[in-house]
């Protein structure tokens, strides 16, 4: 008990920081959001009038596009790094020497936590509409500069990193799962494929949602990938917050956004949490 | 019959199955080589693959861009800056959070790890607000402030992870000994959280060199980061300067996984299961 006290002064410096920088940023941008902005000023006036204007913009069908947009490319790109993730993951666990397993594991870390700046940068140097794959793109009939080719990079963008960062959380999971299941299955006579599909798979249910979880919430709050795959055409919710801040100084309906963003963001996490908490508690 | 089909369905599946794990292991790499590559590129523009000749050009051009030197210069004191507040107040809280009740520790916690959870352009938008109203306009503070509250949360969680990793009876061995609590946690506790320690600023360090979504709206015109410098100038002239700094960058990551392994094991981070 007397320990317990003596340890609440050393908390006094965290405190300090998260309500300086964080807390009260976090309430006062919640101000922010419903302050009227008058066009021309930089940000609202220091005691502007209370409205809802800002939220009601949002409303418009231009803005629920974008969201629907970040939704849509987000849940693709999470979905898809699931499918591709899952295999490799159990493929290192099971096949792989631990020699190799090793290896593998660096190489994803190595992947994971590559700079956002790289992969934006390589992919649009590879993929991108100068890239060495042009020729091959318009043999096949697509433009490297349609919309629907710059949707796709985005999420390729996206699963640049979703992929090695689901791998890894999979490897922990698969490790996990009892290889004799798999056995006993195919030795009473069920496929492979079968055997995966109802054991390896259920049993890995909780390491799915949480990988899917990673990189939904990584996903939807994107800023630079968006920002220089989608060229301008595509944009996430995160990038239209900062072009309001950037282009215009309408602080109050960047604000709005943000706290849109965030919202989002966090009924992901709490569903998901529900989720994951209600069938593994 | 229904054996073999289904043994047959299997062989497919086991080729498909290999065939999409190579594609993704190419879609992983290839752009990294191909950016490797043309970082080597001996033509003063950005051609077709592969270079006619190579040469160390593009790496000279990036070293006498002032922007980019200027921002790499800021990263750096950004990040010693950041990491090292981090680091302090990461050891201070999880030294208070080891001795609290497992309840109030779970609440601190769930506080402490909340910006993980806060998309990173609000917390940079709401930070610029903030500091606006209270007058600060420097860049670099404003820029300390958004790199401390990214990086606290990792070096909180993971010095805590390595404080409560360890042996109980080793702090009450230094206690049965004489030491008070103080000295039992930094003379036996602390030095055995090292790993934790570690790993946490390797975390706080990379978080701090690659932000970009906070940075941006922290900068002013003179004070930027290396990596707001590199979005900026991607987004205007897409030249081969920058493939250079991307096969910096990657260098330093390797660099610091490598160090991470070295000390705390990539292999432990990860985890090991029941069957492996």
């Amino acid at each position: 008990m007397r320990a317990e006290r003596q340890a609440y002064p050393l908390l006094v410096p965290a405190g300090l920081i998260f309500s300086a920088f964080f807390f009260v940023p976090m309430i006062g941008l919640f101000v922010e959001s419903f302050r009227l902005y008058i066009p021309g000023n930089i940000g609202s006036a220091a005691n502007a009038p209370f409205t809802f204007a800002n939220y009601a913009e949002l409303l418009t069908p231009s803005f629920g596009g974008y969201l629907l947009q970040t939704v849509r490319i987000s849940l693709f790109a999470s979905l898809a790094g699931l499918v591709f993730a899952f295999p490799l993951a159990w493929w290192i666990t099971r096949r792989f020497s631990p020699r190799w397993r090793a290896i593998a594991v660096g190489f994803l870390a190595v992947l994971m936590f590559l700079s956002v700046l790289v992969r934006t940068y390589a992919l649009e140097l590879t993929f991108g509409s100068a890239g060495p794959f042009r020729q091959t793109l318009l043999a096949l009939g697509v433009a490297p500069n349609g919309r629907a080719y710059i949707e796709f990079l985005v999420g390729a963008g996206l699963l640049h990193y979703i992929i090695p960062m689901s791998a890894l959380t999979l490897l922990a999971t698969i490790q996990n799962v009892d290889p004799r299941l798999v056995d006993a299955a195919q030795a009473l006579g069920a496929p492979g494929w079968r055997a995966h599909l109802t054991i390896t798979i259920p049993l890995c249910t909780r390491g799915l949602l949480t990988a899917f979880l990673f990189a939904f919430s990584y996903s939807i709050s994107a800023f630079v990938i968006p920002m220089i795959l989608g060229k301008g055409r595509v944009l996430f919710i995160s990038n239209l917050a900062y072009n309001r801040f950037s282009e215009i100084a309408d602080y109050p309906s960047g604000a709005a956004i943000s706290i849109v963003l965030f919202a989002v963001a966090l009924a992901l996490i709490y569903v998901a949490s529900r989720y994951i908490g209600r069938r593994w508690s | 019959m229904e054996l073999t089909s289904g043994r047959a369905i299997d062989g497919g599946l086991h080729l498909a199955g290999v065939a999409v794990m190579g594609l993704v292991v190419l879609f992983l790499v290839v752009p990294l080589l191909v950016t490797a590559v043309m970082a080597f590129d001996a033509r003063p523009y950005l051609g077709p693959l592969p270079p006619p000749g190579l040469s160390i050009r593009w790496f000279v051009q990036f070293f006498s861009d002032d922007t980019f030197l200027r921002g790499l210069a800021t990263s750096i004191e950004l990040a010693a800056g950041a990491v090292s507040a981090s680091l302090l107040v990461g050891v201070v809280t999880a030294a208070a959070l080891h001795r609290l009740s497992f309840g109030a520790r779970q609440v601190l916690m769930t506080l402490f790890l909340s910006p993980l959870i806060v998309p990173p352009v609000v917390i940079g938008f709401a930070l610029l607000l903030f500091l606006s109203a209270q007058g600060l306009t420097n860049g670099f503070w404003r820029l300390l402030c958004g790199h401390i509250i990214i990086t606290v949360p990792y070096t909180i969680r993971a010095t805590l992870a390595g404080v409560s990793g360890i042996d109980r009876s080793l702090t009450e061995a230094a206690l049965a000994l004489g030491a008070t609590e103080r000295h039992a946690f930094w003379d036996v506790t602390l030095p055995l959280a090292r790993t934790g320690i570690i790993s946490g600023a390797i975390f706080a360090l990379a978080v701090s060199m690659d932000d970009v979504s906070v940075s941006i709206m922290l900068t002013d015109s003179r004070t930027y980061t290396l990596p707001v410098a590199l979005v900026s100038s991607m987004r205007a002239n897409f030249d081969l300067s920058l493939a250079a700094a991307s096969v910096m960058l990657t260098g330093v990551t390797i660099v610091l996984m490598l160090v991470l392994d070295r000390f705390v094991g990539v292999n432990r981070i990860i985890g090991q299961g029941m069957f492996r």
